[in-house]
This record gives C-alpha cells, sequence and structure tokens, in this order.
C-alpha cells in the first residue's frame, strides 16, 4: 500500500504537522507538570487527618475516574463560558488533562507513600523525627522509586489521552490530521503520518523511562 | 524514671489498659511478659506516645507524658524503641540507619554522628557491617543494628517489645547478650519477652499482665518458680512446654 501513498502531500502538509506536534508536545508537558501539582495535592489532601479536605479530595478524584475524558473536556469546553471564563481552546485542554490527570497521578503517588511499612514510619517517629524528616528521608525516597514508573505510564497515556483536544478544535497532532484529510481526502496518508510522530513521542518518554529508572530507583542491592 | 498513675486506656469498647500502676526506676530492668492481646505493647507505645492515654498519669524522666502540651521530640529523644519487626530503613545502610536521627533530631555533624554511630555499632559487634544495606543481615544482625539505632540517640531509657520474637532461634542469643550487656551496664530497660533465661539473668522486676490489668509482679526467680496467681502460673507452664 505505501507506494500508492501521496508523499508529496504529506511534505507539503509538514508545515501542519509541525505545528500539531509542537502543540501536542507543549499541551502535554505543561499538563503533565500542573497534574503532577494537581496530584501531589490532592494526595496530600486525601492523606490528611482533616476529614473535610479528605472528601473532598475523594470526590474529585472519584468523579474523574468515573467519568470519560471526552465528558470532561466538553464539561470544560462548555462550562467554563457559562460561568463567563472565557478562555482559548487549548487552555480549556490543558485544564481538562490537568483535571484527569492529576486524579490518577494522586492514587499513583498515594501507592507510593503507603507502599512503605508502617513500622518504619513509627521507627522514626520513635527516634524524634519530625513529620517532614519521615516523608524526607524514609518515606519518599522509598516512595519514589516505587512512583516513578507507573507515572511514565501516565505521563504516556496522557500524551495519548491529548488526541481528544482535536474534539474543541484545539490543533493538536490528530487535529491536523484531520485537517488534511477534509482538505484532501487522503485520511490514510494523514493519519499514518500522525500515528508515527505518536510513536516517536512514545518512544522518546520509553527512553526517559529507562533512564530514570536508573537514576532513581534506589539502590537496593 | 517511669511512673504510672491509674493509667487507663481503650480502643473502641476495649479496655486494653486497665488502672495501671508502675514504676520503673533509673537502672532498673523490666521484664513484662502476659499473653499475647494482654496490653504489652501498648503498655510500651505509651511510654513514648506511639499511643495515648485517655485517663490517669504517666510522667517519664519528670515529663508528664498525658499532657498534651510536652515537647515530643524532646520525650522521644531520651527513650530507644527496639521492635520486634527491627523496621530498619531499607534504602539506607547500617551507619545512615543509626545516624539519621542523631544528624537530623540532635543536629549533630555528619562526621561526628559517624563517629557515634560506629562506636554503637562497636558495642553490638557490628562495625565491620557499617556499609551493609539491611537485606545483606541476618535477623539477628538486623536486631543489633535497630537495637545500634536506638543507643545512638544515648537514650535514658530503653523499649523493646518482643525483640526475639521474629528470629530464628539460632540468633536469639546473640541479640540476647547485647541485651544482657545493656542491662549490667546500668541502663533503664523495659523488655516485653518471654524469654525466661533473660529474665532470670538480668531483670529486676517481673510483670504479669492479663486483659489490661497488671496481675502480679516479682522477683524472676519468685515469679517463675511459685507464681501467685492461677492465671500466671497457667501462663508459665505453656511457655515452658513450648
Ligand atoms: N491500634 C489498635 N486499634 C484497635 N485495637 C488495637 C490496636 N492495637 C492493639 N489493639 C488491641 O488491643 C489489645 C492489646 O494489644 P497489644 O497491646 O498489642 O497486646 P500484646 O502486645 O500484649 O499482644 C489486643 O486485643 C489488640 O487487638
Ligand atoms: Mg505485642
Amino acid at each position: 500500500m505505501l507506494e500508492f501513498f501521496n508523499y508529496r502531500t504529506i511534505w507539503e502538509y509538514m508545515p501542519l504537522f509541525e505545528e500539531g506536534l509542537r502543540n501536542t508536545f507543549l499541551i502535554s508537558i505543561v499538563s503533565l507538570f500542573l497534574a503532577l501539582i494537581v496530584g501531589v495535592l490532592a494526595c496530600a489532601a486525601r492523606l490528611s487527618n482533616w476529614r473535610g479536605l479528605r472528601a473532598v479530595s475523594i470526590a474529585y478524584i472519584e468523579s474523574i475516574r468515573s467519568t470519560p475524558l471526552l465528558v470532561q473536556i466538553y464539561f470544560l469546553y462548555f462550562g467554563l463560558p457559562t460561568l463567563g471564563i472565557r478562555i482559548p481552546e487549548i487552555q480549556t485542554g490543558i485544564l481538562a488533562l490537568m483535571f484527569n490527570s492529576g486524579a490518577y497521578i494522586a492514587e499513583i503517588v498515594r501507592a507510593g507513600i503507603t507502599s512503605v511499612p508502617n513500622g518504619q514510619i513509627e521507627a522514626g517517629i520513635s527516634s524524634g523525627l519530625s513529620y517532614f524528616q519521615r516523608m524526607r528521608f524514609i518515606i519518599l525516597p522509598q516512595a519514589v522509586g516505587v512512583t516513578v514508573p507507573p507515572l511514565l505510564g501516565q505521563a504516556i497515556t496522557l500524551v495519548k489521552d491529548s488526541a481528544l483536544l482535536s474534539m474543541i478544535s484545539v490543533v493538536e497532532l490528530t487535529r491536523s490530521g484531520q485537517i488534511l484529510t477534509s482538505e484532501r481526502f487522503m485520511p490514510a496518508e494523514a493519519f499514518f503520518t500522525v500515528a508515527l510522530l505518536y510513536l516517536v513521542i512514545y518512544f522518546f518518554l520509553k527512553y526517559l523511562s529507562g533512564w530514570s529508572q536508573k537514576k532513581l530507583i534506589f539502590r537496593e542491592t | 524514671m517511669i511512673r504510672f498513675q491509674n493509667v487507663n486506656k481503650w480502643f473502641g469498647s476495649l479496655h486494653v489498659l486497665n488502672d495501671i500502676n508502675l514504676q520503673v526506676s533509673a537502672g532498673e530492668v523490666v521484664v513484662v511478659c502476659g499473653p499475647s492481646g494482654s496490653g504489652k505493647s501498648t503498655l510500651l507505645r505509651c511510654i513514648n506516645r506511639l499511643e495515648r492515654i485517655q485517663k490517669g498519669k504517666l510522667f517519664v524522666d519528670g515529663m508528664p507524658v498525658h499532657d498534651s502540651t510536652i515537647n515530643l521530640t524532646k520525650l522521644r529523644a531520651e527513650i530507644g524503641f527496639v521492635f520486634q519487626q527491627f523496621h530498619l530503613y531499607p534504602h539506607l545502610n547500617v551507619l545512615e540507619n543509626v545516624t539519621l536521627a542523631p544528624i537530623h533530631v540532635r543536629g549533630m555533624k555528619k562526621k561526628e554522628a559517624e563517629e557515634l554511630a560506629m562506636e554503637k555499632l562497636e558495642r553490638v559487634g557490628l562495625a565491620d557491617k557499617a556499609t551493609a544495606h539491611p537485606e545483606q543481615l541476618s535477623g539477628g544482625q538486623q536486631q543489633r543494628v535497630a537495637i545500634a539505632r536506638g543507643l545512638a540517640m544515648s537514650p535514658k531509657i530503653l523499649l523493646f517489645d518482643e525483640p526475639t520474637s521474629a528470629l530464628d532461634p539460632e540468633m536469639i542469643g546473640e541479640v540476647l547478650s547485647v541485651m544482657v550487656k545493656l542491662a549490667e551496664e546500668g541502663m533503664t530497660m523495659c523488655v516485653v519477652t518471654h524469654e525466661m533465661g533473660f529474665a532470670r539473668q538480668v531483670a529486676h522486676r517481673v510483670i504479669f499482665m492479663d486483659e489490661g490489668k497488671i496481675i502480679e509482679t516479682g522477683k524472676p526467680d519468685q515469679f517463675f518458680d511459685n507464681p501467685h496467681s492461677d492465671r500466671a502460673a497457667l501462663f508459665i507452664s505453656k511457655i515452658l512446654k513450648h
């Protein structure tokens, strides 16, 4: 089938794919960064002693996990303007991905933190270490090793999920494929190129993941 | 050094410490025994406030532990706690396990803390394992590191909660002999254990608990050979058979 491919058209549309790739990359990085912050905060709230805070965090996490991302995107896309908040689609998309991934990241981080046996924490308490010292010297160093692989998995999911932003006409990678399809009716060329570019991002993150596992997982011999 | 005055504690409706009165003086070695679930661990855990008492008074080295405003860091710095399951930090090596609290709680310089830690490791016979990781050590060695970790804060009191119960029989001796040495050097110790030999050798007193109450107190030989209560007699016959 490849010989029927219209490479010239793909080449011609390269600037569009470039824009799509750039936006997918940018959206993913920014959303992931914000989602990490949201996730850590939501996890802290989830583990806090204050019941109200815990309830809010659980409500947030569960409502995200129980609804489709596309619905969440539409919810913000149509919901924010009714609240009088008008922001560009791309920012609406980043917000949606941030809230979505934030909920999953909160659970990943929580699993990491609760993987440290309670006895070690009691040993820390018994020797007079404060809450933050226990976090810093006992819990986090061990939680990181458990947390990094699923976090990178979540990052890969986020990149693929960002394709849904094409539904609110953000010109990211998938949308650029749609544009080529509608202008020239070449869906095979369009989505083959799109898939290839997603693959490039995927391998980049995979590489990052392998590297970070070597660097971050604690040196238990 | 430690004084319980009419101390009570409940877990929900379970009366886990029932009107405990107990005094441990400086340099004294007290062995606590009793059936499982009788409240021995809880008794120990109240002393460094891993658990809070709900009624009564508890003083440790003059500090009112029942008072919610006391300085917990100061209290805990004076008490070493050795757990049944050791609970070493697996991501740190032996030396780092021992120096963590001296550096961050006592504010010692790293160098100074390491010298202190080596001295404590020497005392438990593990100076040559300083750079090993916990999972490279046997259970007995891990427990001795845990004791060194407790000693590194130069505590006035050491608490042991069944320190040999998780160990293979052939490793119990090495841990007990470290504890005997500490006892002979005049450390104040409360030890939850069923090791009768240890109790007879170094304990000044044995306390027998059942269902949250102190049933009986006595000198080790008197307690093990001629217990006053039927419950204690039954308990001793069970651990002898074991
Ligand atoms: N955190 C807790 N919450 C509820 N019950 C507990 C808790 N810790 C201990 N208990 C209960 O209190 C009783 C005494 O426990 P413990 O002090 O551990 O006894 P021992 O050390 O003598 O075996 C047991 O019945 C135990 O199940
Ligand atoms: Mg116990």
